[in-house]
């Protein structure tokens, strides 16, 4: 690890200062914010990026806490941590979903220092990212390795030219919630769907999976309240139930009247750049009966226009067994 | 006593701790045979029957478990010397090539003391060491590292065996990249033999490189400061193969060099010798004149300190209607890097009529494989396992019975059967056929079995030293890899003498104590309780006798019960130990004792079982439930035992579903050197576990028992997933990808 200063403010508006700056060509910058450290801290240690200065956001004021707001939308203070989350009975009963994916996160040491804000900014796992002796696409090099590569983790959905996947389990869960985050820069507040957040490699930069300036820090997530009668359910799959990241996950919302679905939400994570939201498959299921002929149905269209690289052509079936596994859960619970 | 032998056989079972012997006697110028009965001990130590043991066939808790789990037990990574240095190595990113590093940018850097151009410029394989840096702290060193700015010009490499076997590949070994190992028995019989089976299954089977992951890594630290003795504190399986090659290279005498091994944390096969570490940590000291601390981070120990090679088989064989093996032809690769590799070949246990083998190692430029727990036959165990399995489910023959039927050892029958009654295979619903589950999960079992030595040869000498305060140490060179050495040197010493545990005192881990051999090949037990033993005993009767002068009495009646001396003659007195020894001379009594063959045995079995249900929507296996079974002649410490077994049967778990070395050929790179891409079982996929020891093995000698746990339960999960849902994976490890192509839905 190189060296770098380590700076300590009280505000955002001091951190936001201390971060001032511009993303380099291999998607680094000279101040990075540090929260729990848990992804940063590796990312600095294989030297994927060397920043300057580490601006630690523990200790800022009005980074934390679990609220539920006016108009009954849950505030989640971007320090707060993931175990905090998983933990929160608030959450359990709002957004079943995120204390799910929460649980699902790491191992009981890491939940209890990493943050949502770094959960949701967490860089890439591939394999080729993560080398140091790899020069990808993703650290400014000229070349995707897992494409014609090792790729059994990588995407099936959205690819090219990375063909990386976004780690996070919140992500999917807050993306199909309908979560805001509120970010703080030098160009002052702005508030954003977490949907918006994420950018392809197609359509960004492809060194970085955010559209977050490099002085840009998030405030807080915003869920907004889902009306009675939704279920919600977050399934991972993964290759040790110890600590991993995920093969493949969903985050499903279902609202059913009688033996009808009325409304549903779909959203994978790990298979593709981006938290990935399958509004096809939500469409096709409005309508028509809860039951395992539509969740089979529910599980095709979500996985249309799937291309699977040459290791990963099993996150296709696999993904569609997930979603039908949430869709019998809520069923389950709801008979 | 005695008797006429009258019929040729003894007269009657034996009294306790007594056995009848044949004599000569001349009555009247003519030799009679007579039976008469003489002490088991007569020709030396032996172990007491089973029931007369206090401390020892039963559970003990380990002596250090205390010290270890609070973090009082100093590890070689533990050590700080004044003035001591710490070192780092760069590891090559290629697996072929030549480099250059600069070494005065290096030697530069502040708070950098030496630097070390290791590999002369040219390396063989991904992860040599090519230079190597001392520095103040961890990051100094580390710093160093970085400033040597290495460059390297690559060479055509081979990192996989497809490359190895390629058309014009780079050559890897100079004897060819395809080396030829034995071959038995003639193909063209086996292939007439398979003609008339009831089924033949032809398969191809396939191991991955699994690492050992031993929790300490490699290295040592050297405590050298120019003077003429040095210490080295070594993370190793052998204290006295450590020693004279750190002396060679410090420029000292052997004598003068100590090593010391008080804890270490896991070895499975890998650490032997001073090693690459230790030979660069003398470097390193030797021209610092300073101590110096190299143990590996875990890149570097994932990359060049070897591991359990990988492999490939094909088989064809055939059974009868009834489920007997009649021929097996096998076609096995091993791939061990610049190693060999191993594989014991087929058909391992199993009895096959007319059976053939071929063997061959493919090389690459990866580092050599080494011993991992059972070298070979977990690799072997699970082709063959597998196509015992694929066999019977082809003829319709219970998968338990077709195992029985082609194992003739009733230690298996009996082993068998009682995994089989543990799991619950009687009330299992599909036997002979796989189930199909629910639609969405499935639950099966599977079995295996496991072969293995464990005996022992004359290697260690043990000191037992009595004091006249009544205090006792027992003291020998071994090590303790984690396997509860300590702990029985100090029982067998305590069971002599009728005291508890607490009254002995064991001193392992030093060059200065007692010989004893490495920990490799499971013959540390049968190596080294025998000489225990044999101490302890000659240190009693050394003892009794001195008593009996002492006292006035014959020592025949002397004997120790429970922290007593007790003299059975007419008198009936009781001693306390304390009070006994104070009969000592000031020098106390010192016994040195060595290994008696009558005390070891050699070859042991076992048998396990798993459960596991399968996610038929991800391809997930989870198990449920795993049983295992080992003998082991004389179990000395079942706790320990059974912590073994559920060790081998937690790292079968991985092996077969988790555990992988994952390689990019194309661009030579090693990609998963971390705990968190190299995936090792965590808390959550430890199954229900049963360990059972088979004491209806009733030999009286003692046999180790490690490395056979780790054989057949990855096997037997394999077979589980057949069960379960008719997904025959024969690619470890079995992950959600693989399991759900077997079910046909990729």
């Amino acid at each position: 690890m190189e060296r770098f200063e380590l700076a300590r403010p009280k505000t955002l508006t001091e951190a936001i200062e201390l971060l001032s700056g511009e993303w380099d060509e291999s998607g680094g910058r000279s101040a990075s914010p540090l929260a729990g450290g848990q992804d940063l801290l590796t990312v600095l240690k294989e030297g994927l990026e060397t920043p300057e200065r580490l601006v630690q956001l523990r200790g800022v004021e009005g980074l934390g806490g679990i609220e539920v707001g006016e108009r009954k939308e849950l505030v989640i203070g971007s320090m707060v941590t993931v175990a905090e989350v998983g933990a929160s009975v608030e959450v359990q009963r709002r957004a079943r979903v995120l204390a799910e994916a929460a649980d699902g996160v790491g191992s009981p040491q890491i939940r209890n220092l990493a943050t949502v804000g770094g959960n949701l900014c967490q860089r890439p796992r591939c394999w080729y990212y993560r080398h140091s002796d790899a020069p990808c696409l993703k650290k400014g090099g000229y070349e995707c390795f897992a494409y014609g590569g090792r790729n059994k983790y990588n995407a099936i959905l959205g690819g090219g030219p990375s063909y990386i996947v976004h780690p996070s389990d919140l992500a999917p869960a807050l993306v199909m919630l309908e979560a805001s985050v509120v970010l703080h820069s030098s160009q002052g507040q702005r508030k954003l769907p977490l949907s918006e957040m994420y950018v392809l490699p197609a359509d960004g930069d492809v060194t970085r999976e955010t559209v977050l300036a490099a002085d840009e820090v998030i405030g807080r997530v915003l869920v907004p309240p889902l009306a009675s009668g939704w279920r919600t359910s977050y399934e991972k799959a993964r290759e040790r139930g110890s600590f991993d990241f995920a093969l493949s996950a969903v985050a499903l919302g279902v609202r059913v009247e009688g033996d009808r679905i009325a409304e549903l939400r779909l959203v994978l994570g790990s298979v593709a750049p981006v938290p990935w939201r399958c509004r096809g498959a939500e469409a096709l299921a409005v309508g028509r009966r809860n039951d395992a002929e539509t969740w089979a149905a529910v599980a095709e269209a979500a996985l249309e226009g799937a291309e699977p690289l040459s290791e990963n052509g099993y996150k296709v079936p696999l993904t569609k067994g997930l979603i039908e596994k949430a869709m019998r859960r809520l069923a389950l619970e709801d008979a | 006593m005695s008797r006429v032998v009258q019929d040729g056989g003894p007269p009657g079972p034996a009294p306790s701790g007594k056995r009848w012997k044949k004599s000569s006697k001349d009555v009247d110028g003519h030799p009679v045979d007579h039976w008469i009965l003489v002490s088991l001990e007569e020709d030396g130590p032996v172990w007491p029957e089973r029931d007369r043991l206090q401390l020892l066939n039963a559970d003990i808790q380990r002596v250090d478990g205390e010290a270890k789990v609070t973090g009082a037990a100093r590890y070689s990574h533990d050590v700080r010397l004044e003035g001591m240095l710490y070192a780092a190595v760069l590891t090559s990113p290629m697996p072929r090539g030549n480099y250059e590093v600069d070494l005065d940018a290096a030697r530069a850097v502040e708070g950098v003391e030496v630097v070390l151009d290791i590999a002369g410029g040219t390396v063989r394989y991904l992860g040599q060491v090519v230079a190597a840096v001392a520095g103040i702290t961890p990051d100094h060193a580390r710093d160093g590292l970085r400033a040597l700015a290495l460059e390297m010009e690559p060479e055509d490499w081979a990192v996989s065996p497809e490359q190895s076997k390629a058309e014009n590949a780079p050559e890897v070994g100079r004897r060819g990249n395809r080396r030829a190992g034995r071959s038995r028995g003639k193909a063209e019989d086996v292939a007439a033999a398979l003609e008339g089976c009831a089924a033949v299954v032809e398969a191809e089977y396939r191991e991955p490189v699994q690492h050992h992951v031993c929790l300490e890594t490699h290295g040592v630290v050297v405590d050298y400061n120019g003077g003429e003795e040095a210490t080295v504190y070594a993370s190793t399986q052998g204290t006295f193969t450590v020693g004279g090659d750190a002396a060679e290279i410090l420029g000292l005498p052997e004598s003068n060099v100590t090593a010391i091994v008080k804890h270490m944390g896991g070895g499975f096969g890998s650490k032997f010798g001073l090693d690459i570490p230790g030979d660069i940590a003398c470097r390193l000291a030797k021209e610092a004149r300073r101590p110096v601390h190299l143990l590996l981070d875990r890149q570097a120990e994932f990359s060049m300190v070897g591991n359990r090679s990988g492999g490939w088989q094909r088989v064809k064989a055939g059974c009868d209607a009834e489920g007997k093996l009649i021929g097996m032809q096998a076609e096995i690769e091993t791939y061990g890097g610049l190693g060999r590799g191993s594989n014991p070949g087929l058909p391992y246990i199993y009895e096959v009529e007319e059976a053939s083998s071929m063997k061959a190692s493919v090389m690459t430029n990866t580092d050599s494989s080494r011993a991992m727990r059972a070298p070979g036959h977990p690799q072997a165990s699970f082709a063959m396992e597998s196509i015992v399995d694929e066999l019977a489910y082809a003829v319709g023959v219970d998968p338990l019975e077709m195992r029985k039927r082609n194992l003739s050892d009733p230690a298996y029958q009996r082993q068998l059967d009682r995994v089989a009654a543990e799991i619950g295979w009687e009330e299992h619903e599909h036997k002979s056929v796989p189930g199909t589950g629910d639609g969405w999960t499935a639950t099966g079992i599977g079995f295996g079995v496991a072969t293995w030595g464990g005996g022992g040869r004359p290697s260690c000498e043990v000191e037992v030293r009595i004091s006249s305060d009544g205090s006792v140490v027992v003291e020998v060179g071994t090590q303790d890899l984690g396997t509860g050495v300590r702990t029985y040197v100090t029982a067998i010493v305590a069971e002599e003498f009728g005291l508890p545990m607490s009254a002995v005192v064991a001193r392992i881990g030093s060059s200065r104590f007692g010989s004893a051999n490495a920990s490799g090949g499971s013959v540390t037990t049968a190596c080294l309780a025998p000489s225990v033993k044999a101490a302890a005993w000659g240190a009693r009767r050394a003892f009794l006798e001195r008593l009996g002068q002492a006292l006035g009495v014959d020592s025949d009646q002397l004997s120790f019960v429970g922290g007593e001396v007790v003299d059975a003659g007419e008198a009936g007195n009781r001693r306390s130990w304390k009070d006994a020894c104070a009969l000592l001379p000031a020098e106390g009594l010192t016994e040195r004792g060595k290994w008696k063959h009558q005390l070891a045995g050699n070859g042991v079995h076992g048998a396990q079982a798993a459960k596991v249900r399968v996610d038929l929507k991800t391809g997930a296996v989870e198990v449920l439930e795993m049983v295992g079974m080992q003998d082991c002649g004389l179990p000395l410490n079942h706790l320990a035992l059974r912590s073994q077994l559920n060790g081998g049967m937690i790292t079968a778990l991985g092996y077969a579903l988790l555990e992988e070395r994952v390689v990019d050929a194309e661009l030579g790179l090693l990609l998963n050197a971390n705990m968190e891409d190299y995936k090792i079982p965590g808390s959550m996929e430890i199954p229900l576990m049963k360990a059972i020891v088979d004491t209806g093995d009733e030999r009286q000698v003692v046999i180790g028992m490690a490395e056979p746990a780790v054989i057949p339960g990855a096997a037997a999960i394999a077979n589980a997933v057949f069960n379960a849902c008719g997904a025959r994976v024969r690619e470890l490890p079995i992950t959600p990808d693989k399991v759900l192509a077997a079910l046909g839905r990729v």
